[in-house]
């Protein structure tokens, strides 16, 4: 509250203070009018002639005076009325003014409380905009500084993406290439395989072919080596004749020596001994000869077969290089062609860096193919990564939203003080105005005043005009004191907040075209985030097939689970596998324990019966002793009876066995001449306890002996047995026809004799 | 027996064995007592798994019991063992009413290699205590035997195990037709499984049957 001083007074106007000319109509307190009587006033003012007329006049004056007195005084009252009306008039207005004052103070006082209240919130509201500024441009700087820090990621990122992407199509090329090459060279190496197999089929039946060549050949050989053989021996019993010849020649040859050393010990040889020697010497010198010839003959015959032989293999060898000659060709030109492929390969394997050998290459398609996982896992973070960065951006839009819309919040608060001043001014134009016309009913009320020239009024008048001037004076500095003090104070503060919209609007501006390129760049991420959308779709879908793989896998393991229910129930159940599982029991010692104790006691107790029957036994025949003995050999001659019935008995089943197999074989024979088959009966057991009879027929026209037929028998019913023999076509076909559609093995068994004699005898 | 170190429980294929050998004797007993197939009397309190168990003072029941857990440890050892059967029959007809199956999962590893494995004692003490609370608390579900019982053991084992001379093949597996089971606890000395399941005839039956 501003402490309103006082206006200095104003110094009345001095006026001249009135000549009251004529005492008061009716009024008590009358003031004597001092008349100085002329004469005694003074000497020299007036004659005495004129005393008279004088005293006349004045009378008459007096008189006159009197009546204009009068009627001024009444007229004077009646203003006087007229004025006290108006003064009381104007009390009232003074008293209303005065009121209206008191409003107008009340006011005043609410306008100031008003005004103080508004300057604290203007000062609040300019605090709060001092700090929402300042806050403002803390976050704008902050903001600008995560955006420079989130442009410089975002560049980083989309540089390391661009190189991932780079990174991750040249390896996808890679692999694309290395997976068409590997595709190429699977499908080179399976034409190989192909024709290596072709060529593997070509050679085995080349060798096949020259097997049964070498075969053929060997049988010739064999067939020369017997014959070789043959004349060996022939040679040999040759050569032995032609050595017991020559032995016998020696013999003869040394008999004869040792008659001729005899002969020439004894005298003079006659000639014809010489000659019969010289003879035989010739003789045995030409068998020597022609052994020698023999023997020479022999080895070279030997010789001449043994080159034979050789020129023989020599032949078929030369003829097989022949035949592999063209084969030669081409394998030389598969090689040569295999020879280049292999060497491409060696190329297309140097030019894969990192690749060695062919082993290598899957080591680095693996490789490759781990990096592009890498490449795609990195790919999933830089998404991750712009991804945040979208968030934050959202963020940093939401924080401009925010402090755009404080801006916009501050403007309508400046806009609200501005109308506020305005209606302040307003107010005070208002208040001026009033003033001004409080004025001018006051200086109307002064000419009327003036006028009618009244002075009693005139004093309250004044009055009035004095407290309505000092009102009208107040409240124009208080007005003014309004505007000087508080408008300055708004004006500074809208001065203020304009500026620093200003400010705000400028930095927006500023900011504008980054941001611009923020929507940019965030549109750019929104084209890769549909991408990454789309792709997320189509995870989404690999998602819910692998989803549905893993429900038809859970369904799967449900009835596994109920498989395995299954299965345990059936092992609690106690079921097994007699392939992997036996069963044993331990032979319960309780149970035999038992049984042998209840065996024991039975036996004890028959030991104990028999013993009591011995003793009764021995009790009678020490009573009666001839009786024993008779009793004993009674006993000892049935017991030979008996053996004796059973040595015949023995005898009489042997016979029946001798009589009974003549029979069976004689009855045999005669089935096998009547029907033709020979039969052989076996008795066997099947694995289920049941005993079954088996036949099995053989034809005497069978021409060999896998043609048997096999039949079981088993409570009159008779089945075929599939064997080797019956499965061939002919015989089944017969089966079917006659077996299993007749439900006739003698017609089987007739038809099939018939054939076989057939055949027999045709061939 | 299985080795105690300082740190660590070490268990050998043979203590494993052991373990278990001596698990079914004390399971036989107590399944013997608590299905009354001998007297309450014929049975001794002793201590065992932390619980107070039964064991029979019948010299032949326990002369058996100790030959079967013999045989089993050895069999256990080659671990050629399948499962072990303690059967209860009736004494006058003969049918099997109930089966108290014990199988069994053995670490082939362990039994070629001969490597040992490594589990707390205290663990399968705890496993088998809870087994043999098991079997005590059977009898709330288990059928009342109110005929003379007797028991008999089967061990299921593989085909190339040759037959010991007190021991012979079976072919009867002494199975209850539609049997009710209940599948028990199981405990595992990281070379030998133990999985528990017993088999009873199902009262039921009789029941509507008798309706």
């Amino acid at each position: 509250m501003i402490l309103r001083t006082p206006a200095p007074k104003r110094a009345r106007p001095i006026e001249p203070a009135p000549i009251i000319e004529s005492p008061p109509v009716g009024s008590d307190h009358r003031q004597l009018a001092i008349y100085e009587d002329p004469s005694s006033a003074g000497p020299a003012r007036r004659e005495p002639s004129q005393q008279s007329e004088h005293m006349l006049c004045t009378y008459q004056c007096r008189q006159m005076v009197k009546a204009d007195f009068l009627d001024a005084l009444s007229n004077a009252e009646k203003q006087v009325q007229d004025y006290q009306s108006k003064l009381a008039e104007l009390n009232d207005n003074f008293g209303k003014a005065d009121e209206e004052r008191k409003t107008f103070r009340e006011k005043l006082s609410y306008v100031e409380q008003e005004l103080a209240a508004a300057k604290g919130r203007e000062q609040a509201l300019h605090d709060q905009l001092l700090k929402e500024v300042n806050d403002s441009h803390e976050r704008l700087k902050k903001e600008l500084e995560l955006s420079a820090k989130l442009q410089a990621k975002l560049e980083n990122e989309q540089n390391l993406r661009k190189k991932a992407e780079s990174t991750a199509a040249a390896a996808e090329d890679k692999a694309k290439e290395l997976e068409a090459k590997l595709g190429h060279i699977s499908k080179s190496i399976e034409k190989e395989k192909k024709r290596f197999n072709n060529e593997l089929a070509q050679l085995n039946r080349d060798s096949k072919f020259s097997i049964t060549k070498i075969t053929v050949d060997l049988e010739k050989m064999e067939f020369r080596a017997k014959s070789s053989e043959q004349e060996v021996e022939l040679l040999r019993k040759q050569q032995e004749d032609l050595q017991s010849k020559f032995s016998e020649c020696l013999h003869q040859k040394s008999e004869l020596e040792k008659r001729l050393t005899s002969l020439s010990f004894e005298d003079d040889s006659p000639k014809e001994s010489d000659i019969l020697v010289k003879h035989l010497q010739e003789e045995l010198r030409n068998y020597e000869s022609e052994v020698r010839e023999a023997r020479k003959l022999k080895s070279a015959h030997d010789s001449i077969e043994l080159m034979k032989e050789k020129l023989l293999e020599e032949k078929s060898r030369r003829e097989r290089v022949e035949l592999q000659l063209p084969k030669l060709q081409e394998y030389e030109l598969k090689i040569n062609k295999l020879e280049d492929e292999l060497s491409a390969w060696k190329l297309m394997i140097q030019d894969i860096p990192g690749v060695s050998c062919c082993d290598d290459v899957p080591l680095r398609i693996s490789a490759l193919q781990k990096e592009v996982i890498d490449n795609l896992k990195k790919l999933g973070e830089v998404n991750a990564h712009l991804k945040q960065m979208q968030v934050v951006l959202d963020k940093t839009q939401l924080d401009k939203q925010k402090t755009e819309t404080e801006a916009a919040l501050a403007k309508e608060k400046a806009d609200r003080l501005e109308a506020e001043v305005k209606r302040m001014n307003l107010m005070l134009s208002a208040v001026s105005e009033e003033r001004n016309m409080l004025k001018i009913a006051i200086e109307d009320f002064k000419s009327k005043n003036e006028q009618a020239g009244g002075h009693a009024s005139s004093s309250a008048l004044q009055v009035l005009k004095f407290h309505s001037s000092s009102f009208i004076f107040l409240l124009t500095l208080f007005l003014l004191f309004v505007i000087y003090y508080l408008a300055p104070f708004l004006m500074i503060t809208y001065d203020f907040l304009l500026v620093h919209i200003q400010e705000l609007e400028s930095s927006l501006l500023k900011r504008e075209p980054y941001i611009k390129e923020l929507e940019g760049d965030l549109f750019a991420q929104k084209d890769i985030n549909t991408r990454q959308q789309d792709e997320i779709k189509s995870l989404h879908d690999r998602l819910n097939s692998e989803a549905r793989k893993v429900k038809s896998l859970e369904r799967e393991s449900d009835r596994l689970r109920s498989e395995i229910f299954l299965l345990e129930s059936k092992l609690g159940h106690g079921d097994f596998s007699a392939a992997n599982t036996k069963v044993l029991r331990m032979v319960n010692t309780l149970a035999v324990g038992n049984d042998a104790k209840q065996t024991i006691e039975a036996l004890q107790s028959e030991l104990q019966r028999t013993k009591e029957k011995l003793q009764a036994l021995e009790e009678y025949k020490s009573q009666s002793g001839n009786s024993g003995k008779l009793v004993d050999s009674y006993m000892s001659g049935k017991v030979a009876q008996l053996k004796e019935q059973i040595a015949t008995l023995e005898k009489r089943e042997e016979r029946y066995k001798t009589v009974f197999a003549d029979r069976i074989s004689v009855f045999r024979r005669a089935c096998c001449e009547l029907f033709g088959y020979k039969i052989v009966m076996d008795e066997r057991q099947r694995p289920n306890g049941i005993p079954v009879t088996r036949f099995t027929l053989q034809s005497i026209y069978a021409m060999n002996d896998d043609e048997k037929l096999e039949f079981e028998y088993e409570s009159g019913n008779t089945n075929i047995v599939e064997n080797g023999y019956t499965s061939t076509s002919e015989i089944s076909q017969q089966v079917d026809i006659f077996v299993r559609k007749m439900n006739s093995i003698p017609a089987f068994t007739a038809n099939l004799t018939v054939e076989s004699f057939n055949r027999r005898t045709l061939s | 027996m299985a080795s105690k170190t300082a740190a660590k429980d070490i268990i050998t294929l043979r203590g494993s064995a052991a373990i278990v050998s001596e698990f079914f004797g004390y399971a036989a007993n107590s399944i013997l007592y608590n299905r009354a197939v001998y007297p309450e009397e014929s049975f001794a309190r002793v201590k065992k798994y932390g619980l107070p168990m039964l064991l029979t003072k019948d010299e032949g029941v326990k002369s058996f019991i100790s030959n079967l857990n013999a045989q089993l440890s050895e069999w256990l050892e080659a671990g050629k063992l399948q499962r072990v059967v303690l059967v209860i029959m009736s004494m006058n007809t003969g049918e099997v009413l109930e089966r108290w199956n014990f199988s069994i999962e053995t670490d082939n590893e362990v039994v070629e290699k001969g490597v040992s494995r490594e589990k707390s004692d205290k663990e399968i003490m705890r496993e088998i205590q809870a087994i043999m609370r098991q079997i005590a608390s059977s009898i709330t579900y288990l059928p009342c035997l109110d005929e003379q019982c007797v028991f008999d053991v089967l061990a299921y084992t593989d085909t190339d195990v040759a037959v010991p001379f007190t021991w012979m093949e079976s072919s009867d597996a002494k199975l209850i037709a539609n049997p009710q089971m209940v599948k028990l606890h199981s405990f595992d000395t990281k070379i030998h499984k133990v999985n528990t399941l017993v088999s009873y005839k199902n009262d039921e039956e009789e029941l509507d049957d008798e309706e």
